[in-house]
């Protein structure tokens, strides 16, 4: 390093500044800038997968809220408030790095870390859950049940009017295919009058309801439900892995009010995972509630 | 920012989050057809405007945060509307007698 | 690191360092640069072999040196090489990091560390891709059109996406790296309007990169998952919707075809304006245009969909829009044609392929408007006529900016002088043999040769025959420069600082430049394109004394 000692001489670096910058405050510019426009292409990232949830959902309104209807709302709900609470801890670590608190800044990325991890625990028992009803949209990815001898009454009665409440055992699925079997809100939009047209023609063969159609249609919610829910999962943990390094350098106390960018920074990702989620809860697990009668 | 206004924010999404919960299970399609999913968005807005305001500071950052926070969401409505101007007039068929 | 200060060659960017660690672990602006040079050129060559292969097979009218299959594998391949590997990165990822920093004055990029991080995810999604085609390639055109893509094509379609799909984050963290340094690095006194014109386009190229690339990710995402799971959200037989893949794909890929091509315009107007000697015409004109390019570009991608099913008022909306959008070009070409009036002209090799870039970006452009004609466009989509149209705004655009730019900057890169009279020639052919190549190719669009074919009808053979004989004379004008560049690396003239004699900033520190740019951080005091005394430098004297020792 003697080539750059000589230029070192002449220019006082403060610790943390990098030698392309010339002072403190335009590296901080220069990184948060640069995190914003990040954050920007991460909603453009997401924003390619809501245009194809907009563009399903006004063609298929129905199957999306039968979908939508078989989503555990309560689960949806509690991970939406455990991630405002991280959300908060979160902030509040930016706040005691400006306060000089190193305690708080370690017990706040602690808590922040936790309800992270509460987040993917609630969301693995969700994953969990749609597995055991055969509702993952790749044939061979659910559980199998085996079929019973001489037992195919979903075949007799039409889609509608099957009771869904059933023990699982009455819905054999030996390959593990995605099954829906429910297509009683088509039936209540017909009679209400209000499919769109492309549900008349999406869900009806022969002009009498086609429960296999209906059930391609609802396998693109649940195709949209796993990769947004999961694109989201794995930018929680990534958002992890970063809250592991602030752990660490907070531990050693690194941050304090001249220097906490890192958490600055990453509480600017944090906020924004927290902030995709605001927007999938309602649109995965609440619209379409309204239409159960 | 203080303790009590980080607080205040919080509450709010809370009770956004509480909110948002409650308005879904009401059918207001009485008001005009989808007015559950306008609902439903507004209060998503209100909560993001809420994080990005104070939890992530765009209160107090230079314009260009402003600038790229506005413009992300403008691409985003680009990419909505053009793709939905095609959805939508695909079914009416002046040109095709 | 030791200094090497003997002789008389003072401490540069080349010479600090020799290990290989020296390069793979460097921050430095310009060794990236030089190390994304290398990396494109070889995707360049691939490519081009590609291309020499399908004009090969298309000299006769039946598909004899290639079967069907791999006839469509092999114009994919050409495609995806040409495209995603070297089209968009060219002028940003090798040009634009090396010269950016030191146009405005800066000692490095804002984040040199991303910087690096994207040189290499391009690696590692290139060894990706190459190792996808060396498998057996894909069949589907660089496109990837659903439903074949996803359920009848038995090829790597998947390992494809996923090279392209690592490879965009190579341009995403490239456009970012440039806008952040663009607003927080400038030095003193370089205000937005003294920023080059090059600049100006870089920054715009980079809001695309930012706004467009993560939709194509996300796009190639869904179908590398929708090939795995066969859910059909693109398939119409399960009620998926084709075109809702289109919408997603060309949202990234009309605004890519800018990434393609804004750079090129920067190059060009630094071209156009410092070899006339002149200030440039318009500079906010120029600056703003490409802005509006960028935000304009964003709003014309159905006009690849007029045939697919898109629906009709769609259409109309993007057919006029996409007239809109020629607009802000038209700009540019009337503003360097007004530069050159009345300038002292010197023909060197830079500002032929300058001059080149006019003449054919000009054919390129307005062969565009008649594609956004939604009329026109049921007659000749699809067809050759498509393929000439685009090949004239990204070969003759980007490839000849591209070239350009090296000729142009190759003494600030190198510290060394090429050969002019080589140079000049290679310009030429260049320029002849892409007009062999791609002129006749309207012809036979206008006839109705469908493109993506291995065989045609046999009365078309003469014009393609002219097409296959220009691709050899471009393809000797395009390894002409590899090899005399090469030679001047060992060879050439020491070039000095200014060779050119121009009062841009990059012609102000040595060359080649040091680690930081700069010996002290200048201070700017100058217009951009600034002649005359203000520019601080003596460039008349300068001339008058060049003038003499000839
Ligand atoms: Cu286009």
């Amino acid at each position: 390093m003697s080539a750059h000692s000589e230029t070192e001489k002449f220019h006082y670096h403060e610790p943390g500044l990098q030698h392309q910058f010339e002072d403190m405050q335009q590296q901080e510019e220069s990184v948060s800038i640069g995190m914003w426009m990040f954050l920007v292409q991460e909603i453009m990232f997401f924003g390619g997968l809501f245009t194809a949830y907009l563009v399903y959902r006004s063609r298929y309104p129905m199957a999306f809220a039968a979908g939508s209807n078989h989503l555990d709302a309560f689960w949806g709900g509690l991970n939406t408030l455990v991630l405002i609470v991280s959300s908060l801890t979160m902030a509040l670590t930016v706040f005691y790095a400006q306060k000089n608190n190193r305690n708080m800044q370690v017990l706040m990325i602690v808590l922040t870390m936790f309800f992270g991890a509460v987040f993917l625990g609630v969301k693995a028992i969700e994953y969990t859950d749609k597995f055991d009803h055969g509702l993952v949209p790749v044939a061979g990815w659910n559980k199998r049940v085996p079929a019973h001898a001489g037992e195919s009454h979903a075949a007799v009665k039409p889609c509608w009017e099957v009771d869904h409440n059933a023990p699982a055992e009455e819905h054999p699925n030996p390959r593990g295919e995605f099954q829906f079997t429910d297509c009683s809100l088509v039936k209540q939009a017909q009679d209400g009058n209000y499919l769109t047209a492309a549900e008349r023609v999406g869900y009806f063969s022969n002009g009498q309801i086609d429960g296999n159609k209906f059930r391609d249609k609802v396998r693109i919610f649940y195709y949209l439900y796993f990769v947004m829910t999961g694109l989201h999962a794995l930018h929680m943990v990534i958002g992890l892995g970063l809250m592991t390094w602030l752990l660490i350098t907070a531990w050693r106390g690194r941050y304090n009010e001249d220097y906490y960018m890192p958490i600055e920074m990453s509480g600017l990702y944090w906020h924004f995972v927290d902030i995709v989620w605001i927007f999938l809860f309602p649109l995965l697990y609440l619209l379409g509630r309204h239409f159960m009668h | 920012m203080n303790i009590p206004r980080y607080l205040g924010v919080f509450a709010v999404l809370v009770v956004g989050t509480i909110l948002t919960y409650y308005a879904a299970t009401v059918d207001l399609d009485f008001i005009f057809p989808g007015a559950n999913t306008l609902v439903a968005l507004l209060i998503a807005f209100t909560k993001m405007t809420c994080v990005m305001l104070f939890f992530m500071h765009v209160y107090w950052s230079p314009r260009l945060i402003w600038l790229s926070a506005v413009a992300s969401f403008f691409w985003l409505a680009i990419m909505f509307a053009y793709t939905m101007q095609d959805y939508l007039t695909r079914d009416i068929g002046v040109f095709m007698q | 690191m030791t200094a090497d200060y003997s002789g008389t060659q003072k401490l540069n960017y080349l010479n600090n360092g020799f290990t290989l660690k020296s390069w793979l672990l460097t921050k430095d602006h310009k060794r990236i640069a030089i190390m994304y040079l290398i990396t494109i050129s070889l995707f360049f060559l691939a490519g081009g072999i590609f291309a020499a292969t399908i004009r090969l097979e298309m000299l006769t009218p039946a598909s004899d040196l290639l079967q069907t299959g791999t006839y469509n594998k092999v114009f994919t391949a050409h495609g995806i090489l040409m495209i995603f590997f070297f089209l968009i990165p060219s002028i940003p990822a090798v040009l634009g990091n090396f010269l950016l920093p030191i146009m405005i004055g800066a000692k490095d990029l804002a984040l040199p560390r991303i910087n690096l991080l994207s040189l290499y995810i391009y690696w590692i999604g290139g060894l990706f891709t190459v190792w996808a085609l060396l498998q057996g390639g894909v069949d589907t055109g660089w496109t990837f059109y659903t439903p074949y893509s996803t359920t009848f094509s038995n090829t790597y379609v998947m390992a494809v996406g996923l090279g392209i799909f690592i490879n965009g984050f190579s341009s995403i963290l490239t456009g970012l790296n440039f806008i952040v340094t663009v607003h927080t690095m400038r030095a003193p006194g370089m205000t937005w309007f003294r920023l080059p014109l090059f600049v100006w386009a870089q920054y715009a190229t980079s809001l695309v990169m930012i706004l467009g690339t993560p939709v194509i990710a996300i796009t190639v995402l869904l179908l590398a998952i929708e090939r795995f799971a066969q859910v059909g959200i693109f398939d119409p037989a399960i009620g998926g919707d084709p075109i809702l893949f289109q919408h997603m794909f060309w949202f990234y890929s009309h605004p890519a075809v800018y990434i393609m091509v804004l750079p090129g315009m920067g190059v060009i107007s630094e071209l156009i304006s410092n070899f006339s000697r002149k200030k440039i015409f318009g500079y906010e004109f120029i600056a703003f245009s490409s802005i509006a390019i960028a935000v304009f570009g964003f709003l014309v991608w159905g006009h690849h969909m007029f045939v697919s099913g898109q629906s009709i008022y769609a259409g109309l909306v993007f057919s006029f829009l996409t007239m809109v959008v020629a607009v802000p070009s038209a700009i540019k070409m009337f503003n360097w044609t007004a530069t050159l009036y009345k300038g002292s002209i010197s023909f060197d090799t830079p500002m032929l392929y300058g001059l080149g870039f006019m003449g054919l970006f000009l054919i390129g452009g307005l062969t565009g408007l008649f594609l956004g004609a939604m009329g026109l466009v049921v007659h000749l989509t699809d067809t050759y006529f498509v393929v000439a149209h685009f090949h004239y705004v990204m070969v003759g655009g980007q490839v000849v900016a591209y070239l350009g730019g090296i000729h142009y900057w190759w003494p600030k890169m190198t510290g060394k002088m090429y050969s002019e009279f080589w140079g000049k020639i290679s310009a030429m052919l260049v320029f002849i043999g892409f007009n062999l190549t791609f002129f006749p190719q309207f012809i036979l669009g206008y006839l109705g040769m469908p493109r993506r074919y291995a065989s045609y009808p046999e009365e078309m053979q003469v014009l393609n025959i002219f097409s296959s004989a220009g691709a050899s004379v471009l393809g000797v004008g395009m390894i002409m420069p590899l090899i005399y560049l090469g030679h001047s690396l060992i060879y050439g003239k020491p070039a000095g600082d200014n060779p050119w004699l121009l009062p841009g900033l990059e012609w102000r520190t040595s060359s080649p430049p040091p680690t930081e740019n700069f010996e002290v951080m200048p201070v700017v005091t100058w217009e951009a394109y600034e002649f005359g005394e203000d520019s601080g430098l003596d460039l008349e004297a300068a001339r008058a004394r060049e003038a003499a020792k000839v």
